[in-house]
């Protein structure tokens, strides 16, 4: 007996789409997911990068003691001090002394005697000195135009933070930090979590009964975590843009292959991780293994320039610190790849891993 | 007469136990069959290899004439099926579920229709969470109707109910087999069995033991009655009493019971020697003999034990 009836099964596309709508529809539903994917990097951007708002690169500054009378000279000077890029504050004899004696200020410059004298901070020596020396610079400058002389050529300084580590603003060195939190969270949580409470609780066994084709329900998940991933960032960047001016120094499609690629490997860090736990109880201490290190040394918050070296080398092994590495060199350096061979290499390194971990050992029951 | 469902020679090996030793048994359309036997005794298994969760270790297993090596995703099609635990998502709503599952299937049946037949129709748009554990199973079956299956397949489906779920969700069952669905579901609990199955096999140890509809097995014990005695407190030697009354008495506890051919001749015998060691007792009572005393005299143990 053989009851064949002409049954088509509904096309995988348009099954597909339906799975990626409820999957966005229940993880809306969700506010604890809502908070820690959209409202949380939010609040960490705002709160870090207003406390730390001053915490940019030492300005070249210079504080300018009024004068009694303003002579023509004085003007001169300070036209080319302004153009020297000096940030030059013009305060009363009295606000400058006081200025001066809690130590803010590194180097002063003051009437005497006709001329002019530097005072220097020798707590600020540094910065004291490359003021000082754009002002000598300004005043040559300043003193020729005045007797009509050839304008000297100055030396044009710059000031740049090396290795960014300082670069402007704290909130534009967190923005590239958490957009890899975001993504080291959802392949930790929002994929390895969810497969191993799917698999426990028998979720996927109740799908294995349909005919709904196993990766239609994979694809449909995948998907709208990357377009969570999509939007989170968009969201941040955005948000860093209007509320800090920071934007991105680099190429937006270098930018943009980043993230794909660390996507890509955290989704499969997530699967791979996954297959090692039964239980969400076991998953919850083995992703926590992974998530607390990460999160503390591979540079979202803070650079480990001051740990020692042997730490910073064992700390880049893992797959979160070559990307924020990577991707900061892009969005705050403005540079391109070249040179980041090694955090490439190991970045790919854990993609490929984790796809081949993933793929051998996933199990639906 | 056709058999949707036919077994032949199934055998399953865990790593430490033989689940499923061998079992053979067919299902005619529109029957509702019942896989009886105590925890462990090999239900489950079965059900899963039927329903292609378990590979069996050897065997055959058609259903509606097709098998799942070669009709896979067709045999996925037109079976329904509820699992011991039907686990969704915390925050979708019955409606959301059945036309999700729905959406799977070549064809489905309307929602509205589901919800009325599981009467979950003011629970429709309530979050899966904040259903009560009847409510939930009743969504389990619904889902397991949703693609208008020839073959229900259900795991325990009272398991954990009160006696009101138990009793809405055999309504379910009846309508399913009024529409001329092909049933087969396990259970523990004898009363179920013996209410909602037109035939069953009893399982132990992975094995059939007998089977046949309720009222074959209950005649094949030979013994339609049973005579129950309840104790205050502590009973006496049962063995004594067994070789004064020339019947088997099964002491469970400060409760006796002595199945008999015949109670109207045993009962007085049973109250003069009850009155002549001077024993007292609580109550006393004569009942029609159940599947729960088929499975007794089978194995020696209850089905809940």
């Amino acid at each position: 007996m053989n009851e064949k009836t002409n049954m088509t099964l509904p096309n995988p596309f348009w099954l597909l789409w339906r799975q990626f709508r409820s999957e966005w529809r229940l993880y809306s539903r969700d506010r604890a997911a809502m908070f820690w994917s959209f409202l949380f990097p939010l609040l960490m951007l705002f709160g870090f990068g207003v406390i730390f708002r001053a915490g940019g690169p030492p300005a070249l500054s210079l504080v300018r003691v009024a004068p009694t009378e303003e002579t023509p000279r004085d003007r001169a000077f300070l036209k080319a001090l302004k153009e020297a890029h000096l940030e030059v504050l013009t305060l009363s004899a009295a606000e400058a002394e006081e200025r001066w004696a809690k130590g803010e200020t590194t180097a002063q410059l003051e009437s005497a005697g006709g001329g002019y004298r530097l005072r220097l901070n020798s707590y600020l020596i540094a910065q004291g000195q490359v003021a000082a020396q754009a002002a000598s610079q300004a005043f040559l400058v300043a003193q020729a135009r005045l007797i009509g002389s050839p304008e000297p050529e100055r030396i044009p300084v710059v000031l740049e933070s090396p290795g960014h580590a300082h670069s402007e603003n704290y909130a534009a060195f967190l923005v590239p930090g958490l957009i890899g939190l975001n993504l080291l969270s959802m392949g930790l949580f929002a994929v390895g979590m969810v497969t191993v409470a799917y698999r426990e609780k028998g979720k996927f066994r109740r799908l294995a009964v349909t005919p709904l084709p196993k990766w239609v329900f994979l694809l449909g998940q995948i998907l709208q975590r990357v377009t969570v991933v999509v939007l989170q960032t968009t969201v941040l960047l955005l948000a860093a843009r209007l509320a800090f001016g920071i934007t991105n120094q680099g190429s937006y499609v270098l930018f943009a292959i980043l993230v794909v690629f660390g996507t890509a490997t955290f989704l499969a860090f997530g699967f791979a991780l996954s297959s090692f736990a039964s239980t969400v109880e076991t998953y919850g201490a083995i992703s926590n293994l992974a998530f607390f290190p990460m999160m503390l040394l591979s540079g979202v918050y803070f650079r480990l320039d001051h740990a020692p070296v042997w730490m910073q080398k064992a700390v880049f092994v893992l797959p979160l610190s070559p990307f924020l590495r990577m991707l900061r060199a892009v969005f705050n350096d403005g540079s391109t790849l070249a040179g980041e061979g090694m955090g490439l290499a190991i970045l790919g390194g854990w993609t490929v891993l984790s796809f081949v971990v993933a793929l051998k050992r996933f199990r639906w029951v | 007469m056709s058999f949707p469902i036919v077994v032949r020679g199934l055998r399953k090996q865990f790593p430490k136990v033989l689940a499923v030793s061998k079992i053979d048994f067919s299902v005619s359309r529109g029957e509702v069959f019942g896989l009886l036997g105590p925890n462990g005794a090999g239900k489950t298994t079965t059900l899963e290899m039927i329903e292609g969760l378990t590979e069996p270790d050897a065997g055959e297993i058609e259903i509606c004439g097709l098998t799942w090596s070669r009709n896979a995703q067709e045999i996925r099609a037109r079976i329904g099926v509820q699992l011991q635990a039907t686990s969704l998502y915390n925050k979708i709503t019955p409606r959301e579920a059945l036309d999700l599952f729905g959406g799977y299937y070549p064809k489905s049946r309307g929602t509205k229709e589901l919800l009325d037949l599981v009467q979950l129709g003011e629970k429709a748009d309530a979050h899966h969470v904040t259903l009560s554990g009847g409510q939930a199973q009743r969504l389990a079956l619904a889902l397991a109707l949703v693609n208008d299956p020839d073959v229900v397949f259900l795991d325990e489906p009272t398991a954990g109910l009160d006696p009101q779920g138990r009793r809405s969700l055999w309504e379910v069952v009846r309508k399913m087999k009024a529409e001329g669905r092909t049933t087969v579901l396990t259970t523990h609990y004898m009363d179920e069995a013996e209410a909602l199955c037109d035939r069953l096999v009893i399982l132990d140890h992975g094995a059939i033991l007998r089977s046949g509809t309720p009222a074959e097995l209950i005649a094949g014990l030979g013994i339609p009655s049973v005579i129950e005695l309840a104790f205050d407190g502590t009973a006496p030697d049962p063995a004594a009493f067994a070789a004064r009354l020339c019947a088997g008495v099964e002491a469970r506890g400060d409760v006796w019971e002595i199945p008999t051919p015949d109670p109207k001749t045993l009962l007085p015998r049973l109250l003069l020697a009850l009155e002549s060691a001077s024993v007292t007792y609580n109550q006393i009572h004569v009942r029609p003999a159940t599947l729960e005393d088929v499975f007794l005299q089978l194995t020696g143990r209850s089905l809940r034990e």
